[in-house]
């Protein structure tokens, strides 16, 4: 048991210094006051995480949890089939899944950047459009929520295919034969069979799909154009322009909060618990 | 849970260690060292490099994309840097906040081959604090090919631009601009000026396709952007590649900023900060550093005919050089701007 | 039939994928500054090549993300291995948290951290910050990776070990170690590419003489569309997966 001790020292030592004590400095800002040209001043206060509940604030939060939501369904009805997909494909099953997860292994922000040079109104899709004489003048497709949201889908969609196809690898497949069997049509079998069963792997990518999409400031910030307020930009200007900390603080606490209850229930389930 | 998919190269990832380790060594450098952040394509490279061969040094040149990103990083007072370039209406915060260190004079004679307009400017009239380096102003850029008629901020309100302009990701210049429209002061701290701007701002909204900084250039230059509130020195980049594009200096008034070397006080290379601020006023030195930045400079030397970064005297007059908020206006444009961006 | 469909739908979406990496890599061969093709060339390459910031940023990137990945796979493997001989709630809970963690609010944590304790130690933001940094989110990533293979590990083999006299840490060294290779190889490669890429936290705690690939690479798609993005992203793009690809075939073997 000795050796258990000493294995787990040093993740105790980094999580203590390097996630736990800079969420107690946090905390510790966001009961302060903010200093004139950025910083934090005396005295302490409950007056950030009061304006949390203004209006404005409740809306761009609101907002937030509404892109991340279709964001996250968008991933899932992209998803769901491809997991399908490459769980049946048999001996290729590997390689279709390499195909998947490999761009996500390039740069994130050059996934986001390449987004902006094909939806432009001299980019890809819109030249392809006019030189084929669909339309005459180029579609607003970038710097509109659409745009935020194929970004999005873009970024994160592996993190959805991922646990899901781990669930359905270990799914027996015996079980949909067997409706199959017993007469189920396809549609029924996969509607009362495999996504019931899969449900675990589905949570789990929710989960990891709605979190970080619910907290994005990148892909708002380049694709959306400044035209929208996510809960991470709301941030990022507390931090920067408005040199608001205590403020910026305690956005930065709600955020973890809200990340917190997606996790608590997530971990409610015991199927997905085991996955992680 | 993800193991399935990710995979090993634990053998490569021992020769990177081996090849890091030993150029780590190779790139020791015995040289002293000067740390300069400054904006990103704000100089010319080839000035770095001979300032470190005259100088026997070494410079570590940073850069950054704003003067916020620039702050959070210095306001600690023990970022490490050494030289900055804030905007004139950051210096006197700064130097209020103990950020910077008293300029020494002696160790600058080239400060008398500055233009006079910078000699004894408004925001720092002893140059006690910074040494000007670099000024444009904002104003509308457009296609003249495609849009006539652009003289005034009115212009990027107008209804057949729809979906085709821009505005500067930037709450002062964005709520200034609409107080500049309304025929109030750029700089406004009254609330009820401010809240007719917020409501000019949002109207303003519907007409615009995104708020753009420096990237919008290359959408001036494709023609995907027709009209944009702009600076004009991005503006005279981006005539370069397009000659089209036009830049009008606004009959209501405009901006004008001012970038300003600036040695920190927390430096511990006071006297090498001061050689570099000395290099950087050399005129030749000044001159190249203008022409690669393609930006307008605060020296005498090196000065350009083109109108758009040295507009002449009757259109300069129209110009002001913005002061610093007080922080309680800062304060409530910030919450303004919140409701603009998410109006 | 039904299969079909599904094979379509994937097609599909792999088009999604890819359509944009590809878009991007082409055009970094084109003359032309613009959305418009005139002509094969190579001259964005000698641009990126020449330029020293990206020389510079690419070097930073990789000490960073080697050492970050290095501190972070020991760390993180000791974790998995003592979580998995009794469960470590607050531990776990912990350091999941990070993985859930909008990167915004960590960066913006340590940042304040160190700003804050570096007044009282006289140091400055630098490399190190950022690796620290950097093992901080990438610790999560490896326990993921080797938890998942340590659940498939019968305990039997340790204790026969020990049984046959080994000590509880050669039973570690010589028969746990070596089944879990596989995977700590494989979290040591997602803890590098997480840490070689990521730009929002890096941003926060870099001082002078960190400047990253990424923090360039953004800094240019800020000031606007350069071919020479484009050739730095098809660079990225093409190494990383190679470096992917070959990794999974010296696996398969």
């Amino acid at each position: 048991m000795k050796l258990r001790f000493w294995s787990l020292l040093p993740a105790r030592l980094t999580g203590a210094l390097l996630l736990g004590i800079p969420l107690a400095v946090i905390i510790a800002y966001s009961l302060l006051t903010r200093g004139d040209y950025g910083g934090v001043e005396q005295p302490w206060t409950l007056d950030n995480w009061a304006r949390l509940a203004d209006p404005l604030y409740l809306a761009i939060v609101w907002r937030s949890v509404w892109i991340a939501g279709v964001a996250t369904l968008l991933c899932a009805a992209a998803g769901f089939p491809v997991a399908l997909f490459i769980v049946r494909s048999g001996r290729w099953r590997n390689v279709w899944l390499q195909l998947v997860l490999l761009p996500f292994w390039t740069s994130f922000l050059i996934r986001t950047y390449a987004w902006i040079f094909i939806l432009r109104d001299t980019g890809l899709v819109n030249t392809a459009l006019t030189s084929l004489g669909l339309i005459h003048k180029p579609l607003p497709l970038l710097y509109n929520d659409g745009a935020v949201l194929a970004g999005l889908v873009y970024n994160y969609l592996p993190f959805f295919v991922l646990p899901l196809y781990a669930t359905l690898e270990k799914l027996d497949t015996a079980l949909p034969e067997a409706a199959a069997d017993l007469g189920a049509t396809p549609w029924r079998t996969l509607r009362r069979v495999t996504i019931p069963l899969s449900l675990p792997g589905i949570i789990a990518g929710s989960v990891l799909v709605f979190v970080p999409c619910l907290g994005a400031y990148l892909t708002p910030d380049l694709l959306g154009g400044g035209k929208t307020v996510m809960i991470g930009n709301l941030v990022q200007n507390q931090f920067t322009s408005a040199r608001d900390w205590p403020f910026g603080s305690a956005v930065s606490m709600a955020v973890l909060m809200l990340s917190a209850l997606s996790l608590a229930a997530f971990l409610r389930h015991r199927t997905a618990r085991e996955l992680l | 849970m993800l193991r399935d998919s990710q995979n090993r190269a634990l053998s490569s990832r021992r020769t990177f260690l081996v090849a890091g380790g030993a150029s780590t060594v190779a790139c020791a450098d015995r040289r002293p060292r000067l740390n300069v952040f400054n904006w990103s394509a704000y100089i010319d490279p080839a000035m770095i490099e001979r300032f470190e061969t005259e100088r026997g040094v070494r410079i570590r040149y940073g850069t950054y994309e704003s003067n916020e990103e620039m702050l959070a990083r210095v306001m600690s007072g023990n970022s490490g840097w050494d030289v900055v370039f804030p905007t004139h209406s950051r210096l006197g915060p700064m130097a209020t906040h103990g950020l910077l260190a008293r300029l020494d004079h002696g160790r600058l004679p080239g400060l008398a081959g500055l233009d006079s307009r910078f000699q004894q400017p408004v925001w720092d009239s002893e140059l006690h604090w910074a040494v000007p380096y670099m000024w444009n102003g904002t104003g509308v850029a457009y296609n003249s090919k495609l849009v006539a008629g652009v003289e005034a901020w009115s212009a990027l309100w107008r209804d057949d631009l729809r979906g085709r302009m821009t505005m500067l990701d930037d709450p002062e210049d964005v709520l200034g601009v609409c107080l500049l429209k309304l025929g109030m002061p750029f700089s406004s701290v009254d609330e009820r000026q401010l809240q007719a701007a917020k409501a000019e701002a949002i109207r303003q909204k519907q007409y615009l396709r995104a708020y753009l900084n420096a990237d919008v250039r290359d959408q001036l230059v494709s023609g995907d952007v027709l009209a944009a509130e702009l600076w004009s020195t991005t503006t005279a980049q981006a005539i370069a590649g397009n000659a089209a594009l036009r830049f009008a200096w606004p009959t209501e008034g405009f901006p004008l900023y001012c970038d300003c070397a600036a040695i920190l006080r927390e430096s511990t290379r006071y006297e090498l900060a001061h050689e570099f601020l000395e290099f950087l006023l050399q005129p030749d030195v000044a001159a190249a550093n203008a022409r690669v930045a393609v930006t307008a400079t605060a020296n005498r030397a090196g000065q350009s005919a083109d109108p758009v970064l040295y507009p002449p005297g009757e259109v300069y007059a129209r110009g002001f050089w913005p002061p610093a908020l007080p922080p309680a206006a800062q304060r409530y444009r910030d919450r303004l701007w919140t409701e603009i961006k998410s109006a | 039939m039904r299969t079909r469909g599904l094979a379509s739908w994937t097609v599909l979406v792999l088009f999604f994928l890819y359509a944009p990496l590809a878009v991007l890599v082409a055009f970094s061969f084109n003359t032309s500054r613009f959305t418009v093709w005139e002509g094969f060339s190579f001259a964005w390459y000698r641009a990126a090549l020449s330029d020293p910031a990206l020389a510079e940023g690419l070097w930073n990137s990789l000490i960073i993300a080697l050492a970050a990945s290095a501190i972070a796979t020991i760390i993180g493997t000791l974790a998995a291995y003592g979580i998995w001989r009794r469960p470590a709630p607050w531990l776990a809970g912990t350091i999941y948290l990070s993985l859930l963690t909008p990167e915004i609010v960590t960066g913006v944590s340590l940042l304040a951290l160190f700003q804050w304790s570096f007044r009282f130690l006289h140091l400055h933001l630098g490399l190190f910050t950022v690796v620290a940094a950097h093992v901080a989110f990438s610790i999560a990533y490896v326990m993921i990776v080797v938890s998942a293979r340590l659940r498939e590990y019968d305990r039997s083999q340790e204790e026969a070990a020990m049984d046959l006299g080994a000590t509880e840490w050669s039973a570690f060294r010589r028969v746990t170690l070596p089944y879990l290779a596989p995977a700590i190889g494989a979290a040591a490669l997602l803890a590098l590419v997480v840490s070689f890429d990521d730009y929002v936290i890096t941003s926060l705690v870099a001082g002078v003489d960190s400047e990253t690939l990424p923090m360039v690479v953004y800094a240019m798609a800020r000031r606007g569309v350069s071919p020479v993005l484009n050739a730095v992203s098809a660079f990225i793009v093409v190494v990383f997966g190679a470096l992917i690809v070959v990794s999974q075939r010296l696996q398969e073997r």
